[in-house]
């Protein structure tokens, strides 16, 4: 190539796009005075990220006035905050959705469907008034406000609040959210300013760097391994019997693994055009085909490619979501061989797909704490094999001294796929699927809307019903990635990432805790179409709402008009249920959880 | 409410046995009847009656989507199933496949061209589909004319582009004389009820035969006016199948209200001289 035809141009930095432009050095220089960032030792970052670099462009200074809400609880959110000044309280209770400004999906009864069909509106988006904005009321749902230059949400009441809940109060230099910021967990709590309150908004990239600093990494680790890991292992199926002490000694061992970009949505659009090999070359290596397992791998959040070597390349043979493990098979036929027998190593590659993060637990901690409290009937078949006798003897044995046990066991804990990882799939065509899958980052939906075109006569029924159920509006359209004889179409999928759901400033858009449907709460939306830009799939669509008459709604000190997040609800208050999956007269149309790639082989297998 | 989900192939053995058992249950009654001297006619044309009411209620079912009614896809199977149904008992039925006087000879004519146009609507609908897929692109029917245009202003901005030369002459005015009539006009009623290739397959041979009379960087824009000929013949054999599987739902609803009309008269004269 010839050096004179190259174009100059300015190479990307890592902080082209700062958290906050109007942070100035004055601001970084008050910032170096309080803590935890003036115990910091400024030569333990690199000369590429200084510590004053990260608190300039990956930090913002949010001032919060009494009363108003931080953080709520259930909401995805990519920064975790530091109190700088003033307090505030965690509320260590739930509230009411309504105290949020969120209004849950009532069920409404059938002459009510029908009074609401029947009066349809004429006009495109039509809301009524108590939609467009929140009603202020003595103790009910909250009031939208400006501070600085941002919205915010305020509580009504906020004092009664404070009485009848219980509540931790955190003041200066201490940090909250970071759990949420750091392995896109939702919020586990809402957190609302006490008094007028400086805090310091971290974004997750500026958080991982500040780990440089072995205090404030401590602090962290320290802070996670005592209130949230236990937790989160406690979650696993496959540990719920191990008693306390051997939690303690698995908690004190398991190493937390991140990788790959957890903003993966940003490169979504360019990554799902590579070619599937190019794609998985470009995507970091969490274990090795063929390696010695070491550990056993928990995904904590994020998403898996398992892959084996196939010629001069590698075929996906499953996908893995949070709660899947990687290296179980491996580890437990190690454990359980013939003496003589050689090792297993690993059989597959795991790879992260965007982002992944993931427990680690070696293999040591595993057989010795672990191991004896996995019951033998939920070992893989592949172990079984290993000793059924000595297995038929013990379930026996098990079966009629603790039916009773179990019982309650099975009550408390939920009975998920302790194996979900799934056989190793060999065929060409469903090779194919898995690939195209996670290419497209399908597997992120858990409700996703497939069509199998070799049924569907494209008589837009489903758009019809969709359209009749939401006053004239459909919530989406028939198009969308298509591979071999199944549509994947655009419509919102209420995936297991909901990157929708960073950044919302009012939480307008939340997640149903009942449900699992992410539903946006027309009152707190705020139109800053945050959402609709975030989500990769292209399935919220912002809209300028209209009154029954057709006349737009304005924005009283801008006369902008107002408008409105507007996607899939799931027609979560119908009698009916989904109405595009009903209305389709040819059973061409299913919505499906895509999490997991076996629902969609068994409604495969059904049609074929 | 929990649903059972049968197989597809499980489904349709079970509908067809249903079916053929009901048939066999009403031919049987209808049979008794005769032998005894009762009015097979009576209990047949009821059946039949009650069939094309209940036949009709897919449609209103189509119409109430926010009812908990069951699926459509349900309510289209036994509506499968019942037509085939209402076909057998119209032959218990009728003295004849067409009946005598102005009345029952229409009503006969109307229910014939009902189910054919049924049988035909449940063989589009099973075959298509697939066809469909088959063909490249997925346009949404409401989208052809944008699409249409889209090629068509693709193609004219291709051959507008190119220079004046002489042999550049040639492939403007074959665009000018050919192409863009084919390009800018929708196909016509004949061609999508009976689509074929011969059209297509003209112009991409004349277009072929023009290669030697063009300059030899030419031959891209060729391929590129082959290449929207050949999309354009594709959106126009997805239209035709789109078209037909949505006109053919339009003229079995229409003919089926007037089937309904000519049976209450029917049956209301029926009723009137039985005694």
């Amino acid at each position: 190539m010839e050096r004179a035809q190259a174009i100059r141009v300015q190479r990307p930095s890592r902080w082209d796009q700062p958290l906050d432009a109007s942070m100035s050095d004055a601001d970084v220089a008050w910032l170096r005075t309080r803590g935890p960032f003036n115990t910091m030792n400024a030569s333990s970052f690199p000369s590429a990220t200084p510590l004053e670099g990260i608190l300039r462009y990956d930090c913002r200074l949010h001032r919060a006035e009494p009363g108003e809400v931080i953080v709520r609880e259930g909401d995805y959110g990519s920064s975790a905050y530091l109190v700088v000044s003033g307090s505030v309280r965690v509320l260590v209770d739930s509230l009411m959705p309504e105290q949020l400004g969120r209004q849950p999906p009532v069920p409404i009864g059938w002459l009510q469907a029908a009074r609401r069909y029947l009066r349809r509106s004429r006009h495109a988006e039509t809301r009524s008034p108590d939609q467009v904005r929140v009603q202020t009321s003595a103790s009910g749902p909250p009031v939208i406000r400006k501070v600085d230059d941002r919205q915010a949400v305020f509580l009504q009441d906020f004092d009664a609040i404070l009485l009848s809940h219980e509540t931790v109060c955190l003041g200066p230099g201490e940090l909250f959210g970071e759990v949420a910021a750091m392995y896109r967990a939702p919020r586990s709590a809402t957190v609302i300013a006490e008094t007028e309150a400086m805090l310091v908004e971290i974004r997750w990239q500026g958080l991982r760097i500040l780990r440089r600093d072995r205090r404030f990494s401590e602090t962290l680790d320290d802070h996670y391994r005592r209130h949230w890991l236990p937790i989160h292992l406690r979650e696993v199926p496959l540990l719920r019997f191990l008693p306390e002490e051997n939690l303690r000694r698995v908690v004190e061992s398991t190493e937390l693994r991140s990788f790959g970009r957890m903003a993966w949505n940003i490169d979504y659009q360019k990554q799902r055009t590579l070619p599937a090999a190019k794609q998985i070359e470009t995507e970091p290596v969490v274990a090795h085909e063929g390696h010695l397992p070491t550990e056993l791998l928990i995904l904590r959040s994020g998403f898996g490619r398992v892959s084996v070597q196939h010629g001069a390349s590698h075929r996906t043979t499953a996908y893995l979501g949070k709660g899947h493990f990687f290296g179980l098979d491996e580890i437990l036929f190690n454990a359980f061989r013939a003496p003589a027998a050689p090792a297993r190593p690993y059989q597959s590659s795991l790879r992260a797909v965007g982002f992944l993060d993931a427990l680690a637990i070696p293999v040591e901690s595993f057989a010795e704490d672990v191991l004896p409290w996995i019951r033998k009937e939920e070992l893989p078949s592949s172990v079984q094999a290993l000793f059924p006798q000595a297995i038929e003897r013990r379930s026996n044995r098990r079966r009629r001294r603790s039916a009773k046990r179990d019982a309650h066991a099975d009550r408390t804990v939920q009975p998920s796929p302790v194996w979900p990882t799934g056989e190793a799939e060999s065929t060409n065509e469903s090779t194919a699927l898995l690939e195209f899958i996670v290419q497209q980052r399908l597997n992120n939906g858990r409700d996703a809307m497939v069509i199998d075109l070799h049924r569907c006569t494209r008589c837009d029924d489903c758009v019809t019903a969709c359209s009749g159920v939401h006053d004239g509006n459909p919530r989406f359209v028939r198009q969308g990635p298509i591979h071999d004889r199944l549509q994947f179409v655009q419509a919102c999928m209420h995936c297991t990432d909901p990157v929708c759901m960073i950044g919302c400033p009012t939480g307008a858009i939340a997640r149903d805790p009942d449900t699992g449907t992410v539903l946006i709460h027309d009152p707190i939306c705020i139109g800053c179409g945050l959402c609709a830009a975030a989500c990769p799939y292209d399935t919220i669509r912002m809209a300028e709402v209209v009154d029954g008459k057709g006349r737009p709604y304005v924005d009283e000190s801008a006369t902008a008009p107002i408008r409105k997040a507007t996607k899939c609800d799931q027609c979560a208050s119908l009698p009916s249920g989904s109405a595009c999956v009903a209305a389709c007269p040819h059973e061409a149309l299913v919505r499906i959880d895509l999490s997991e790639p076996e629902p969609l082989k068994q409604w495969l297998q059904k049609r074929s | 409410m929990a649903t059972i989900r049968l197989p597809l192939k499980t489904r349709r053995w079970v509908g067809l046995t249903v079916t053929v058992f009901a048939v066999t249950v009403i031919a049987a009654i209808t049979s008794t009847l005769s032998d005894r001297l009762g009015s097979p006619s009576l209990f047949t044309g009821w059946t039949l009656f009650s069939c094309l009411i209940l036949l009709m209620l897919l449609g209103v079912r189509r119409r109430l989507p926010f009812w908990p009614l069951g699926s459509v896809s349900t309510w289209t199977q036994v509506h499968l199933h019942l037509g085939l149904f209402t076909a057998a008992v119209y032959l218990l039925h009728a003295p004849a496949i067409i009946g005598g006087g102005k009345l029952e000879s229409t009503l006969s004519i109307v229910f014939l061209l009902v189910t054919v146009s049924g049988f035909y609507g449940w063989f589009i609908s099973r075959t298509f589909p697939a066809q469909l897929t088959a063909v490249p692109g997925e346009p949404r029917f409401d989208r052809m004319n944008w699409h249409r245009s889209q090629l068509a202003s693709t193609a004219s901005e291709l051959a507008n582009g190119l220079p004046d030369t002489s042999g550049d002459q040639v492939l403007k005015s074959f665009y000018h004389e050919s192409l863009a009539a084919f390009f800018s006009q929708a196909p016509s009623l004949g061609w999508v009820l009976a689509p074929g290739r011969t059209r297509c397959d003209r112009l991409l041979g004349d277009l072929k035969s023009m290669e030697r009379y063009l300059p030899a960087d030419r031959r891209e824009t060729v391929e590129q006016l082959a290449a929207l000929i050949r999309r354009r013949h594709d959106l126009d054999r997805q239209f035709s199948m789109q078209w037909k599987l949505r006109s053919w739902v339009v003229i079995h609803s229409c003919l089926s209200l007037a089937l309904l009309l000519a049976a209450v008269v029917h049956v209301a004269i029926a009723l009137r001289f039985s005694h």
